[in-house]
């Protein structure tokens, strides 16, 4: 992997935890999926890029809502 | 992506703004109050998202014992029991959690607030004999908190009511998780001290809202009660399920299985009364 692609992904993971050190500590609370949604986005921009990476995670974030039953759902 | 974000934070701020403004000028409210009526109107706004969770929570008390039995087959192994968990959650269609969704849309008025307030005087050309007090023991919602003594009483109230917010929220029985939710609080504070005063009492109506909904929905839910185990003694009537009336034992269809050590029902030694002769 080269630079070009690692950077970005980098930006995102880094801006993830940016999230989960500030807002997400500071309102703490449990997801209902497994893996947790801020732990999905890392893994899907990690494995997809930041690209798809961001739009998988965007996506998960949707579909964590009351009206969705949550359960284990890994990144594919 | 910071340049695109910063319009998008301006727009923010000016909507906050309007907002803040539209409480102080047509309700009569000071700065302070109309922040906490702001935080107020967000979070009646999200009661719709919350209401699923009670019932979800209802639900929840029916299937306790064999979540229970989940929890107590990987206890060793918190992975699994947390996939296990899940996939059982799904297939009686419960969750107990909240979900990240409502907690991420109170992130944009959180930042609308910040840039706000950090801005405060220059926005709103408020002159310095303004009152931008909360209670008297706030001078200043626009400036740091810990400027005033006042602002470490805001500071303190902040952390019991984050941490009883936290006590609310979780659903995990993880300890090690419950520990490190009731600590950060605790952790934060010192970069909480750094915000604007507003902004803390923003957290401090939004974290007393959640106090005040946890309440309302454990009387909602209400508590299961244990279930009650009848100790069998020696000296206990046999149970008369109505199948025989005559007192007979009736014969189980499978013989059952030689009951273990600890399953063994204890023997009463009786005295053996000791008959004198005279």
């Amino acid at each position: 992997m080269n630079a070009v692609t690692r950077v970005p992904r980098l930006v995102g993971v880094g801006a993830v935890w940016l999230y989960r050190l500030t807002f997400g500590a500071l309102f703490p609370t449990t997801c209902k999926y497994h893996p947790s949604c801020s732990e999905y986005a890392v893994q899907a921009l990690r494995r997809h890029g930041l690209v798809r990476g961001s739009l998988l995670a965007g996506w998960r974030l949707l579909r964590c809502n009351p009206w969705s039953h949550g359960g284990f759902d890994p990144v594919r | 992506m910071i340049v695109y974000a910063v319009p998008v934070i301006s727009q923010l701020e000016t909507v906050m703004r309007h907002v803040l403004n539209w409480f102080h000028s047509n309700l009569g409210l000071t700065w302070a109050w109309s922040i906490v009526a702001t935080t107020v109107v967000v979070r009646m706004l999200l009661v719709p998202l919350t209401i699923r969770q009670i019932h979800s929570m209802q639900n929840l008390q029916k299937h306790a014992p064999q979540m229970k039995e989940i929890q107590k087959k990987y206890k060793h192994d918190r992975q699994k029991q947390n996939e296990e968990l899940m996939k059982f959650y799904r297939e009686n269609k419960i969750n107990p959690a909240a979900s990240c969704l409502p907690m991420l849309l109170q992130l944009p008025v959180f930042i609308a607030l910040y840039y706000t307030l950090r801005n405060f005087q220059s926005h709103f050309h408020v002159g310095p004999h303004a009152d931008l007090s909360f209670l008297h023991f706030i001078p200043s919602i626009a400036a740091h908190t810990t400027t005033h003594w006042g602002g470490y009483v805001l500071l303190f109230v902040y952390v019991a009511s984050q941490m009883a917010s936290s006590f609310f929220m979780m659903t995990t029985t993880d300890k090690t998780q419950r520990t490190l939710f009731m600590i950060t609080p605790l952790v934060f504070v010192f970069i909480i001290a750094r915000f604007p005063a507003g902004l803390v009492l923003y957290w401090v109506t939004t974290n007393l809202w959640t106090v005040g909904q946890g309440l309302i929905t454990r009387r909602l839910v209400g508590k299961t009660p244990a279930p009650v185990v009848e100790k069998r003694s020696s000296r206990t009537p046999p149970k008369d399920d109505g199948s025989s009336g005559n007192g007979a034992k009736q014969e189980s269809p499978q013989p059952k299985p030689a009951p273990s050590a600890s399953q063994r029902p204890r023997q009463v030694r009786r005295k053996k009364k000791r008959t004198s002769r005279r």
